[in-house]
């Protein structure tokens, strides 16, 4: 194990920002902490790498206790949002800093600096200062700068969240191809679920300063833990119900209370009723432009909408109109108990 | 000069009316007078004006004038980035207070803020007179003298002030070093009065009580500006608390340092109400240059007063050559900015 976080909890004066978290990232791995913002994953990357320290609990790095360590002896990289490069210095002193600070010598922090430069593809802007770069050149200079010095860990706080779609898209495949070649143990801190499924090994997702889940991102999404982890990885619409003889029942809201999920895509849509439960209802609105077909019903018996999602194929095959009556069929349903109480991104 | 679209859009009777009016407000309130003062300096000739600023009382308090600056710099330079640090960077009980606090010398009559010490450390004062032996003079030349190496190799490294030499490290050590050996080996200040208030102590401790916010107030929103973000980049990779200070903290504030350095000066230089109270007025020994304007402005006949102008005009020049060495500033980083860019270029 690279990271061993244990049982940590930090209190910002009342505010418990996180409670009992143990967490452990094997080497070499990209682990995402997602969840809301005020879910404390900030916090405990800051933890980790020891910009704050944890009331109770414990880390290690490398099998070592890092609860002594300063900052910086722990030799770990850290990407921030802002970036935070260092304004007056240009791009080649920014990046060979860390080896400046260790007293390396000046011909083999410029060659370090050419490979990094190299290794980010921005070859030629060295003695550019960085407000002379766009927003995706400076967080690639960043994370130069945070893996100068061969750091053991790499924490990266919301690498892309300044950066705009499409950079932020590039940005993404780019860190997870770096990623493959050097293989340094990472954990980046993101509030967007689509990054955390796409880049990384494994997903710690929190919420109010508590773990929620920890899995691969198949896992968590596929098999959320509760009700929050189903909510925050992905849209959902919502069922209320009972259960009856191990069986689910919709509608009726009193004992034995359960909630049932439904991914937009999990959804069937039909010109006639077909299985069981298969509802009446309404279409209000369709959105075709995009890869999937978007889909808004009303259904005909208790007047809520459900968001749907078809493929381009099946919806040219159902020919839908705003306004039509249809059917809808839930393909898969995921039942929790408790209903976690609403939460803010 | 080039103006924006909008302005030079804005009609004329807009447009000339407000030119004119700045022209002549900065020359009827700065320029005419300033002019005045040497006009009036060199009404009896040259010869008398030169005369007044070679007497020996003039040269004096000169010298006394700039010592006074100085150590106020000194001190307030240390005390600025130590409060603002305090005040930008960490949350602690009190902070509000402390924050108006350092306004207090702005908002205390300068004759007041006299008093105070002349009741601290007076004859029958509170505290009463300290001795400072020759030893504890000369390690005081010594740190004053070593900080003011240290200012000078920064400034060198910082703005590019000498672009030539003084670059590596040693130069900046061996600055350093010198000026501290010079203080203590010939005392340059007059730190050598037993007593603090009708001697020199006393008007550098006033000097620097009426300057002490100029420093953090400028230090202050420079250093919430920036954030802290910075300063843990620098923390994550490596660097020391004194690496990071060095590297980071200190260039990122440097303009805000310096506009606080000039602006203390400015004033350092031109205290008359605070000094004038713990002074004591003796000449050629607690005599600053606004005092002994003052003194020869209250004597008779007209080569008293020639002479009262002619100094003026003196204390005026100091001030012109604190503007001009701001703008060379300025203009020396701009340049750089511009080498480094046409470098790229190539």
């Amino acid at each position: 194990m690279s990271i061993v976080v244990k049982d940590v909890v930090k209190r910002f004066g009342n505010h418990l920002a996180l409670n009992q978290v143990s967490v452990e990232v094997p080497s070499g791995a990209l682990v995402a902490l997602l969840g809301p913002s005020g879910s404390g994953k900030t916090t405990l990357l800051r933890i980790i790498a020891g910009l704050e320290t944890a009331d109770e609990g414990s880390v290690h790095l490398h099998e070592e206790d890092a609860g002594d360590l300063d900052v910086r002896d722990r030799n770990i990289g850290f990407v921030f949002q802002h970036y935070a490069l260092f304004r007056h210095m240009n791009v080649a002193d920014n990046i060979g800093f860390a080896l400046k600070m260790r007293g390396r010598p000046k011909k083999e922090i410029s060659d370090r600096v050419n490979e990094l430069l190299r290794l980010i593809q921005l070859d030629d802007v060295g003695s550019r200062l960085p407000s002379q770069l766009s927003g995706g050149q400076r967080q690639r200079v960043a994370l130069a700068r945070a893996l100068a010095a061969r750091p053991r860990v790499l924490l990266l706080d919301e690498p892309f969240g300044a950066l705009d779609a499409k950079v932020r898209k590039e940005l993404r495949d780019w860190l997870r191809r770096l990623h493959s070649e050097i293989h340094v143990t990472s954990v980046f801190v993101t509030h967007d679920q689509e990054e955390a499924l796409e880049l990384a090994d494994r997903i710690v997702v929190m919420s109010q300063g508590r773990i929620e889940q920890i899995g691969t991102p198949d896992e968590v999404y596929h098999h959320p833990a509760n009700a929050f982890v189903m909510k925050f990885l992905g849209q959902v619409n919502l069922f209320h119900g009972r259960v009856e003889d191990g069986e689910v029942v919709l509608g009726a809201n009193d004992k034995d209370a359960v909630v049932g999920y439904v991914r937009p895509h999990q959804f069937e849509i039909t010109r006639h009723p077909i299985g069981k439960p298969s509802w009446p209802a309404l279409v209000v609105y369709v959105n075709a432009a995009g890869v999937q077909v978007r889909i808004e019903l009303r259904l005909t018996d208790d007047d809520r909408s459900l968001e749907v999602i078809v493929s381009q194929d099946a919806f040219r095959e159902l020919a839908l109109k705003t306004g039509e009556a249809v059917f809808v069929r839930p393909k898969e349903m995921k039942v929790f108990r408790d209903d976690v109480a609403d939460y803010a991104i | 000069m080039e103006f924006n679209k909008s302005v030079r859009e804005d009609p004329w009777y807009l447009r000339v009316p407000l030119i004119l009016f700045s022209v002549l407000f900065i020359g009827i309130m700065v320029i005419g007078p300033m002019v005045n003062v040497f006009a009036q300096g060199l009404e009896l000739g040259l010869g008398v004006a030169f005369a007044a600023m070679a007497h020996p009382h003039a040269l004096h308090a000169l010298r006394l004038t700039l010592t006074a600056a100085v150590i106020a710099i000194v001190l307030n330079v240390t005390f600025g980035i130590a409060v603002a640090w305090a005040i930008a960077r960490f949350r602690f009980r009190g902070k509000a207070v402390l924050t108006s606090l350092i306004d207090l010398p702005f908002s205390v009559s300068p004759v007041i803020a006299g008093l105070i010490f002349v009741l601290l450390f007076g004859a029958y004062g509170f505290i009463g007179p300290l001795e400072l032996s020759p030893v504890a003079q000369r390690i005081g030349n010594t740190i004053i003298l070593g900080f003011v190496g240290l200012v000078l190799a920064w400034l060198n490294s910082e703005f590019n002030l000498l672009s030539f030499a003084f670059r590596p490290r040693w130069a900046r050590l061996i600055l350093v070093l010198g000026f501290a050996g010079l203080g203590c080996i010939q005392p340059v200040t007059d730190l050598d009065r037993i007593q603090i208030v009708f001697a020199v102590p006393g008007i550098v401790l006033a000097t620097a009580f009426v300057t002490f916010p100029f420093v953090a107030r400028e230090l202050i929103p420079v250093m919430e500006a920036i954030g802290p973000e910075e300063e843990e980049a620098a923390r994550t990779l490596g660097a020391s608390g004194w690496q990071m200070f060095w590297y980071v903290t200190l260039p990122n504030m440097k303009w805000g340092l310096l506009y606080g350095v000039l602006l203390c000066n400015a004033r350092a230089i031109g205290e008359f109400g605070a000094v004038n109270v713990v002074s004591g007025k003796l000449a050629g020994r607690t005599d600053t240059l606004p005092i002994y304007i003052e003194k020869l402005y209250q004597g008779f006949g007209a080569v008293q007063t020639a002479s009262a102008f002619a100094i003026s005009s003196l204390l005026c020049c100091l001030a012109l050559l604190t503007l001009v060495f701001k703008t060379y500033l300025e203009w020396k980083n701009r340049q750089y900015l511009q080498e480094q860019v046409k470098k790229e270029a190539s």
